[in-house]
């Protein structure tokens, strides 16, 4: 895939060791502040090392590239820029790879353009595994219970039963990689548009916790801020990227992950005297997920019969005749029917992004029954659940290992 | 016979652990705290660490993130009498964590799993 764009190299860097590569889409206003404190990481934690700054812009043209280049910082910076008609996250990614290994990196963290409470720290505890022999780095920010729904109740436990390696945040938008890593996603065939976008991250996980590198984590405090966006408007596209990005990711390793039972931690660096999680009191309408779960499965149902068991719809059907007072979607539910969409999925029987969309009204019946229940709650409660909502998804992995066979049986028959 | 190593700076716990394992036909090692832990571990290769956190003089959550940097695949359980330690990252670095408890029941269901659950060597992320 020819993925090539302008670049601008004005202090003609030819090799670096350790690069901060810096995705944007129309953060002129923003990239500033991330590439002054992403120059002095590099330039406090990493001076014994060659280091450059990249920006990987994939937005439309506009005054971001003036704005990388006019924060006064000695360390050398280079302006990547995505080709027209090739958007998205994953495809400005995909350019820093090739650009990390032209130059002989052996570190590169990525931090996005829109951060706020990046700090020079977030450099050093996502570069540093990466000099001793640890191959990607995936972050641990401290974030709100109605925050990082996706990743509380989709990403962190799918990928922990599956693939057995307990990485907290597999979604997370800033993390680093070495060299072979690199390599590694740019020969990797598994790129679709739904990589290019939202899904480059969890995809990054899932090769790197199917690689021979070592995975770890780096504790990045917070909670993380960015710039606001809409939240309706990017919710859909980065669920569907990012659930089928994981499913799809299923096809390519059923050897690996079938054998696996249960899961291990995985090491945090970074880590301070005491890190404890404090709890904003949470803005989310539990009630409108309420709605949503009900509107949707009823417009849904026809397409729900098709994909999840029996036993699994008329439970959903129940839920759904529940008034919202009394509504509570389990963790073993939403399990099963994790299970059940990535079976479907497999499956192929139904056009898959259109699959992976009918999950959104049910993941939103898992988000509401899961703020009603930590309503008010204590940290270490919160986790509390959220642990035994993985549990559950390693103690039902069974289900999905028994559900992928019959789909293979019946496509070999 | 897989090998449990207590750390706990209280003699009637690493006791009660002792006999009721000992019962369950594991080899149990004491740890009276910290000192000298990584050393011990990496003489006497316990198969599972059942750790402390509020220990007179050391810090189990420092124990914990000390053993994971040179033990990736180890399993640790934390067994600690306050479930508030929950909510510190420091704790993710364990396999499981068990509230202290005079009922047995969830740990040695937590040690049975910590030894059942080895990831693939293909998986081989450490």
């Amino acid at each position: 895939m020819n993925s090539s764009g302008p670049e601008e190299n004005p202090e003609g860097v030819k090799q670096a060791e350790v690069i901060v590569g810096i995705p944007s889409c129309s953060e002129a206003e923003s990239i500033p502040f991330v590439t002054e404190q992403a120059a002095i990481g590099l330039s406090t934690y990493f001076s014994a090392y060659r280091g450059v700054l990249i920006n990987c812009d994939y937005g439309p043209p506009d005054h971001t590239r003036i704005s990388f280049f006019s924060v006064p910082t000695k360390v050398p910076r280079i302006y990547l820029s995505s080709p027209e008609g090739m958007p998205g996250k994953g495809n400005a990614l995909r350019r820093l790879f090739q650009k990390a290994l032209e130059l002989g990196a052996r570190a590169i963290v990525v931090v996005d353009a829109d951060l706020k409470s990046l700090t020079p720290r977030w450099i050093k505890n996502l570069g540093e595994p990466l000099l001793r022999d640890y191959g990607f780095v995936s972050p641990v920010h401290v974030r709100p219970r109605f925050d990082g729904t996706i990743t509380n109740h989709f990403a962190y436990p799918f990928l922990r039963a599956l693939y057995g390696r307990r990485i907290r945040q597999p979604n997370g938008g800033d993390f680093g990689f070495s060299s072979e890593v690199a390599r590694l996603c740019l020969a990797s065939d598994l790129w679709d548009e739904h990589v290019s976008c939202w899904g480059i991250d969890i995809w990054m996980t899932t090769l790197a916790v199917q690689s021979p590198y070592r995975v770890a984590q780096a504790f990045l405090g917070g909670p993380k801020a960015h710039r606001i966006k809409d939240p309706r408007v990017a919710f859909d596209a980065m669920f569907e990227d990012v659930v089928y990005t994981t499913f799809r990711m299923l096809e390519t390793f059923p050897e690996t992950w079938s054998q696996v039972r249960w899961s291990k931690p995985v090491p945090i660096f970074g880590l301070g005297p005491s890190e404890t999680e404090t709890l904003p009191p949470s803005r989310a309408d539990e009630e409108q997920f309420y709605r949503a779960y009900v509107e949707g499965f009823t417009r849904l149902l026809p397409r729900l019969r098709e994909i999840v068991a029996d036993g699994v719809l008329r439970q959903l059907a129940e839920l759904a005749r529940l008034p919202f007072p009394r509504f509570e979607f389990s963790p073993d539910l939403w399990a099963t029917t994790v299970y059940d969409f990535a079976a479907g999925f497999h499956a192929g029987r139904i056009p898959r992004s259109e699959l992976v969309r009918a999950l959104i009204p049910l993941y939103l019946g898992r988000t509401c029954s899961f703020l009603k229940s930590t309503r008010g709650a204590q940290p270490h409660r919160v986790e509390d659940v959220l642990e035994q909502q993985c549990l559950v998804f390693e103690e039902t992995k069974p289900y999905l290992l028994k559900r992928w066979s019959e789909i293979g049986s019946s496509q070999a028959g | 016979m897989p090998r449990i190593m207590i750390v706990d700076d209280e003699a009637s716990i690493r006791m009660l652990y002792r006999e009721e394992f000992e019962d369950d036909h594991y080899e149990v090692i004491e740890a009276v705290d910290g000192g000298g832990l990584l050393e011990r571990v990496a003489a006497e290769k316990p198969d599972v660490i059942v750790l402390d956190i509020k220990m007179a003089a050391y810090d189990g959550l420092d124990l914990l993130q000390e053993i994971r940097q040179s033990h990736h695949d180890l399993p640790i359980i934390i067994s600690s009498a306050y479930g508030a330690y929950k909510g510190d990252y420091k704790t993710l670095a364990a396999d499981y964590y068990v509230v202290k408890s005079s009922d047995l029941t969830e740990l040695k269901q937590k040690v049975r799993k910590a030894l059942e659950g080895k990831v693939p060597a293909k998986a081989g992320t450490e």
